[in-house]
């Protein structure tokens, strides 16, 4: 009995996430996406997995011993599934008795019962809803009886089984770039049976081996020479930069016309990352320097920037400059700007240095907007032709051409502020975040060294603006509102603050995920919300965190052992 | 000759008046006590002399130079540190990265090297813990790495704030022990402390404050029989 009322409550909860996701309108609209062709659609997949999923949860360990996790799941996993069997009786009734309950709930379709009844009509699909929540509840549960590496075999394959079939829109571009075949794989938009059991048992193999024999890894490094290591960091760093190299032609145009949007954000995270994640000046205006950049950029090579534009025709025959000659200027324009703000905001902190930021970056939009400084840089109407970069013959708008520009400038923004962040500058700018008033009393030029901080984050940002301005060939000022400063900012802070490759990883699900979404329409934004709690909720530290950051992260665990330390010895 | 001296320092905090004519001087190879109870100028006149708080009135010099018109980067520089109170370790960074920290200012590699075997000679706990986030040090190791890391810049005057704050009484004396240390291989030293007994049996003079006044001034073994320095200090003293 104790058994029933405990796991009832988050039973509960699971059955209100099927109805929730029942009554938007997520389910039916995911069912015209196949999971595994002709067996199972993103609906359904969604449906069982909430019954499983809510299993899991209640059967995870508990602190006094009294688990009994397959019986947790269970139960859990039944009211889940008799909770959504009510709601679809109800509605069965309603449509039974003539109400027109699509007038209320749009969503609420025939169709939609009938997926939720598992096509199996409203009597023995209830029955069914509950028996397959109980069963799936139950498995959950029992999986916490396996031993380790069996369970993370079977969750991993599962998931991974799961992305690819999500990805496959993606992967099949890159099968086909790649030449493979990917009919045993892939048919009509989803996985075939035989694809999912080679996927499932293979990485199911993998991941148990690597459970198994991560130990063993572990030592063997730990026990490898020095220079055996960095040979193998160099080896993996030269197949890195070869997989990044061989991307564009793998994946296409359109993928590559995202990836160099994703490189345009690793940029601009890359430069706020200096500011915030490296100096802890919280900047809520970066955008700033992504429109310097651009601007700048535009203004020195467009064929109708005022500095060539001829009294009577509407262009002239060449920009100012070119591309390349224009390029150092805009760094040093926006080194100018970055002091240019820095200065005034020295003396605030925290959140009134992230207002006064939000201003600045407000006023650089509004001065791009204004008919005052209209005739330079175009108002409203915007900079157009701006031309990409030379030689012609390269052809560097294409998005599988631009790529490859942006990535050499990505990596050397990247080496430069990694070796930033291990100088004595980087550990100045460590010593200021942590205590501004030691790091002064110890010497530490706290205005020099904020003044940097700024300087550095909008050399790297203005980057970011030039090639957006190459990329799109013409710049508008709604290209640089709030948002720009905000997705930045959520870019370093989901990567991790303070980490290069969170950085990546950040700008990769931050700008890539919502390009892979884009058939789920108007629901992608509630998924992207729904990831980004998610990964703040799981991973407060980012998703690969910066060592010292993490640090600060678990402060609350380690406080209670320096607590211990400073009691033992005790003050006077 | 002084190596450090203040005359007729005053300084504020806004309205706030916290040193009146403040007078003192600190000779080279000295240990120098401030005493006072609290709330009478002892950190504050520490921070004046390195330039984070203004002072408004009077001269502070160093090496017969002013320095009251720098910016603590260059006060520091000429060879003038700190250990603030409650040590104020960089408590994420590692020992070593603290005691980096502390060479921030300086630029010879080698000597730097140098100086932090010297430091880890005078701790040899530091150098077992080199690679230990300076949080999760005791009391002690967190007085000993705040020293080191204030050596690291290579200071001829060496401003220390209460450093037996906080620590067990077995371990105030240890503090003092390495105080006398480091002023015997060269370092001058301007101590302020509560803890008057114990600062006075190092040092060689004292003053006391009082309500940002100088009241007292003597050597170390006179102010500790005189009658007005337990007044000063509300019977801290039996």
């Amino acid at each position: 009995m104790n058994l029933v009322r405990a796991n009832f409550k988050t039973g509960l909860v699971g059955g209100s996430v099927i109805v929730y996701l029942a009554l938007v309108g997520i389910l039916e609209r995911f069912q015209d996406r196949n999971v595994i062709t002709g067996v199972v659609g993103l609906g359904t997949t969604l449906v069982l997995l909430t019954m499983f999923g809510t299993g899991y949860l209640v059967s995870r360990p508990k602190d006094d011993g009294t688990s009994q996790p397959f019986g947790e799941g269970l139960v859990a996993g039944a009211f889940a599934g008799a909770l959504t069997a009510a709601v679809v009786l109800i509605f069965e009734a309603m449509l039974g008795a003539g109400i027109q309950v699509r007038n209320m709930l749009v969503s609420v379709t025939p169709d939609l019962l009938d997926l939720l009844e598992f096509g199996l009509g409203p009597g023995l699909g209830s029955v069914a809803l509950v028996a397959v929540g109980a069963l799936l509840g139950g498995l959950a549960g029992a999986l916490r009886l396996l031993p380790e590496d069996v369970r993370g075999a079977i969750n991993y394959s599962l998931i991974v089984a799961l992305a690819l079939s999500l990805s496959e829109p993606l992967m099949d571009g890159i099968l086909r770039g790649l030449g493979i075949p990917r009919r045993w794989l892939y048919e009509s938009g989803g996985l075939t049976i035989v694809g999912t059991i080679i996927v499932v048992v293979v990485t199911a193999y993998l991941r148990w081996q690597w459970m198994r024999r991560r130990d063993q890894i572990a030592e063997t490094r730990a026990h490898m020479p020095e220079d055996r290591r960095i040979l193998y960091r160099r080896i993996t760093l030269v197949a890195l930069v070869a997989v990044l190299v061989a991307l564009p032609w793998v994946v296409g145009p359109f993928i590559s016309d995202v990836l160099g949007t994703v490189g345009l954000y690793v940029l601009l995270g890359l430069g706020l990352n200096i500011v915030v994640g490296y100096a802890g000046l919280l900047d809520l205006g970066y955008v700033a320097f992504f429109a310097v950049g651009a601007y700048a950029m535009g203004v020195l090579t467009s064929t109708a920037s005022f500095l060539v534009k001829p009294e009577n025709a509407p262009f002239a025959e060449h920009g100012f400059t070119n591309f390349w000659i224009a390029l150092p200027f805009v760094v040093l324009i926006a080194v100018v700007i970055g002091v240019l703000i820095g200065a005034p905001v020295l003396r605030l902190r925290g959140d009134y240095l992230a207002i006064v930021t939000l201003g600045f970056g407000e006023i650089i939009r509004t001065l791009v907007l204004s008919d005052w400084l209209a005739p330079y840089l175009g108002g409203a109407q915007g900079l157009i032709r701006v031309p990409p970069p030379p030689p012609a013959a390269l052809d560097l708008r294409d998005p599988q051409h631009i790529y490859y520009l942006i990535l050499v400038f990505g990596l050397l923004a990247a080496f430069v502020v990694s070796r930033l962040g291990d100088s004595r500058v980087g550990r100045a700018w460590a010593a200021m975040r942590e205590d501004e008033s030691v790091a002064e009393a110890i010497g530490i030029s706290v205005i020099r060294y904020k003044l940097l901080a700024f300087a550095m984050g909008a050399a790297v940002g203005s980057l970011g603006g030039v090639f957006f301005a190459a990329k799109i060939g013409s710049i508008f000022p709604n290209s640089f509102g709030l948002l720009v400063s905000i997705n930045v900012l959520s870019v370093i802070i989901l990567g991790g603050m303070g980490s290069i490759p969170g950085v990546v990883v950040g700008a990769l699900v931050l700008v890539g995920l919502p390009e892979l979404l884009r058939e789920f329409g108007e629901f992608r934004l509630l998924i992207y919300g729904a990831v980004l709690v998610l990964i703040m909720i799981l991973r407060p530290e980012g998703l690969i965190p910066n060592k010292r950051r993490q640090r600060e992260l678990h402060e609350q665990e380690e406080l209670v052992t320096v607590g211990e330390l400073v009691t033992e010895e005790g003050p006077a | 000759m002084a190596l450090l001296e203040l005359n007729n320092v005053s300084a504020a905090y806004g309205p706030v008046r916290a040193l009146e004519g403040v007078s003192l001087e600190v000779n080279d190879g000295e240990i120098v006590c401030l005493l006072g109870s609290n709330a009478a100028g002892k950190t504050t006149t520490l921070r004046t002399i390195l330039g984070m708080v203004p002072a408004h009135k009077g001269e502070i010099r160093f090496n017969e130079e002013r320095i009251d018109e720098l910016r603590t980067q260059d006060i520091v520089g000429r060879g003038v540190t700190m250990v603030p109170e409650n040590r104020r370790l960089f408590a994420k960074m590692s020992v070593r990265e603290n005691l980096e920290i502390g060479a921030n200012l300086r630029t010879d590699k080698k000597e730097i090297r140098e100086d932090m075997e010297r430091v880890f000679v005078l701790f040899p706990r530091l150098k077992e813990r080199i690679g230990q986030r300076a949080g999760t040090l005791s009391g002690g190791e967190q007085q000993m790495l705040a020293i080191g890391r204030a050596l690291m810049a290579k200071p001829s005057v060496l401003l220390m704030d209460e450093p037996s704050m906080g620590l067990a009484p077995i371990l105030v004396e240890q503090v003092f022990d390495t105080i006398k240390e480091i002023n015997e291989l060269g370092t001058t030293i301007l101590l302020v402390e509560q803890n008057a007994h114990v600062a006075l049996s190092i040092a060689d003079r004292g003053y006391v404050l009082q309500t940002g006044r100088i009241v007292l001034h003597d050597e170390a073994h006179a102010l500790l029989e005189h009658p007005q320095l337990s007044q000063a200090y509300l019977g801290e003293l039996d």
